[in-house]
């Protein structure tokens, strides 16, 4: 039976999503799951989402999914011994080694790789099954014949977002650290944990600068258009039915930072659409269509907003640093 | 003492090029199969390559693929088993899968992982040192001192770059191809041969795009701190030079060779004015630090 596992961006999207009827929720930690602090979670929280969740059968997935620095790692295996003594059953995780650690000190919990691991093919997937994954995030790009092949061939529980990519654009995340190349604010916290702003990877929150528009030129001839550097997915429907017959394991609601009654909605009707699925042979998701239009239309809006807030906070640190003069520097160049 | 490296493409850039400066070369371009006469592709050049730079005393590096999809993984195959009898000095990879695939191949060679295999911390080092990595290029995010903390508590060696554009992005889909009006299903004719940039004038902001890469507009530039890299017993250097000419690859060798010959003989760095005025020429975007003063890529520290 597929898992359907819902973002819990704040306590009350977690309560509203298992309520409608999410087979787990998945909680990023404060400074340690590639969110702005506004779409995690504290510990008292996680606690009490832990203990909502188990009252009623279901699952709480905790997001530890930041690249840590080495010397947080303790801090990190901490925690997660912490959550899955409250009950977690388990937790996303990018850095290879400490999924390696974790899988030692904690075998009965699930390890889910997070996007930031950049699978691109199913030797990656061998590799992490081989380290200690239980569940492996696929990228948005990949086919339904590969994802069948790589089940097939691995055996390692195959989790997919009901996310995906149109072709083109860059690779994100996982392989892009633009964001932080253009931010300047970093500090520690009173427990050593980096929160480098502008770091999705290091406890910040991905600026989006890709989503602003750029001029592109070649040499110092402007191609004359402007434009995003990577572009946007959307959730998607009609290839649920072969996901789910190539063995697909968990599906993964996107919008940890969209509104709560965004996710939920998306939640109940994607709820829906997996009972119609299993309860018929040859399952017709017509009807279901004009409905994941008016979801791609509300979840535009709130990206929109989103992503000018972000850019805004990445051009006034741009500003920061041009006032301050420590931006890039150019000394009396000799052409 | 010390290593300077910096990396190569094609033949053809390694026939005109000006490498007296370098120690070892990695060849070829992890980020594009189709770039003309790339190493990283072609298992039919590699072994009069290796014998050319292994002739010019130099050690020689095989850079593969960083980001194979399936179906990139035969091709990806084909090469590793030309070049596994050859005399290259190790193999440099990005992709966890494919650390996979080596060990199964009965590689013995030394293994290095690349700026894209999202190396952060000492329990990764490990991990991927059982796997017969012995020297690490730490994702560009971390400090100086995180990469000397890998490094010591791994224990492993790490890379340093020391200049030139800093490795953003990397992507299975070619950028350039996609914006410049080309038809996706005809032959590649390989725009990415000029310099493509992104701009945008709220904040200064800019960046370099090869295609399949995106790098920093700055160029990274750690000539001031040589003498600080040097009493850190650092002693892998790079020099990125992706996307760069041959003067540039030559120029910047030359200066930072005479600056790591110096700091490692103790002698002072002495009056480098000239030297980054000559590296900030060869800089359309200016210079910058990276991340290595625990702060945004952009960012430039002079010597205190």
């Amino acid at each position: 039976m597929v898992m359907m596992m819902a973002p819990g961006g704040t306590k009350e999207m977690c309560r509203l999503v298992l309520d409608e009827g999410a087979d787990a929720v998945y909680v990023g930690v404060v400074g340690w799951s590639r969110r702005g602090s506004e779409h995690e979670l504290t510990d008292d929280e996680i606690h009490e989402t832990i203990d909502y969740a188990n009252s009623r059968n279901r699952e709480v997935r905790v997001v530890v999914n930041t690249l840590p620095s080495s010397t947080e790692i303790p801090a990190l295996i901490k925690r997660i011994e912490t959550y899955a003594a409250w009950g977690a059953k388990g937790f996303m995780i990018s850095d290879v080694g400490c999924m390696r650690l974790v899988n030692k000190l904690l075998p009965h919990v699930a390890i889910h790789t997070s996007v930031g691991c950049g699978i691109t093919n199913f030797e990656d997937v061998r590799f992490l099954g081989d380290i200690g994954a239980t569940h492996v995030v696929l990228p948005y790009r990949m086919t339904v014949q590969e994802i069948a092949d790589i089940k097939r061939k691995t055996g390692v529980g195959i989790e997919v977002f009901l996310f995906k990519t149109p072709s083109g654009g860059k690779i994100c995340p996982g392989k892009c650290m633009m964001s932080s190349y253009f931010s300047y604010r970093r500090w520690l916290d009173d427990e050593g944990k980096d929160h480098f702003f502008g770091s999705a990877s290091r406890g910040g929150d991905c600026l989006r600068v890709c989503q602003t528009d750029w001029a592109f030129g070649v040499d110092d001839a402007d191609l004359g258009q402007d434009l995003q550097i990577k572009t946007n997915p959307a959730l998607w429907l009609d290839d649920l039915p072969a996901y789910l017959a190539a063995g697909v394991d968990c599906l993964k609601v996107p919008g940890r930072d969209r509104s709560n009654e965004l996710v939920r909605d998306i939640v109940r009707f994607y709820r829906r659409v997996l009972d119609h699925i299993a309860g018929s042979d040859s399952p017709d998701l017509s009807p279901f269509r004009p409905e994941l239009e008016n979801f791609h239309r509300r979840w535009k809006v709130e990206r929109g907003s989103r992503d000018r807030r972000l850019i805004g906070e990445a051009e006034s640190e741009a500003q920061r640093a041009d006032v301050a003069g420590i931006a890039s520097h150019h000394f009396a160049a000799v052409h | 003492m010390f290593e300077l490296s910096t990396n190569v493409a094609s033949p053809q850039q390694l026939r005109r090029g000006d490498f007296s400066a370098y120690d070892a070369l990695y060849l070829g371009d992890f980020s594009c199969l189709n770039y003309p006469g790339n190493f990283s592709a072609d298992p039919e050049s590699l072994a009069e390559a290796v014998d050319r730079v292994r002739a010019l005393g130099k050690k020689c590096y095989l850079r593969l693929y960083a980001v194979p999809s399936n179906h990139d993984l035969p091709a990806l195959r084909r090469v590793i088993e030309a070049a596994l009898p050859l005399p290259f000095d190790a193999f440099e990879v990005h992709n966890l899968g494919v650390l996979q695939m080596l060990r199964e191949m009965g590689c013995t060679k030394p293994l290095h992982l690349g700026v894209f295999g999202n190396l952060y911390t000492d329990a990764t080092a490990r991990v991927v040192k059982d796997y017969g990595v012995t020297r690490v290029y730490p994702n560009p995010e971390l400090s100086l001192k995180e990469a000397i903390y890998i490094r010591d508590h791994t224990p492993i060696q790490v890379l340093i770059p020391v200049h030139g554009k800093i490795p953003l992005v990397v992507s299975e889909t070619c950028f350039i191809l996609e914006h410049s009006g080309a038809n996706p299903d005809e032959k590649c004719t390989f725009p990415c041969a000029k310099d493509h940039w992104l701009t945008r004038a709220a904040g200064d902001w800019s960046l370099k795009d090869t295609g399949r890469m995106t790098l920093s507009g700055s160029d990274l530039c750690m000539l001031e701190h040589i003498d600080a890299l040097a009493a850190a017993n650092l002693t892998a250097f790079y020099v990125q030079s992706h996307g760069e000419s041959s003067e540039y690859i030559a120029a910047v060798g030359r200066i930072y060779r005479e600056a790591l010959t110096r700091a490692f003989s103790g002698q002072p760095l002495g009056a480098l004015d000239d030297s980054l005025r000559e590296l900030a020429g060869l800089a359309k975007m200016g210079l910058c630090n990276g991340y290595y003063f625990e702060s945004a890529g952009r960012q430039y520290v002079g010597r205190a």
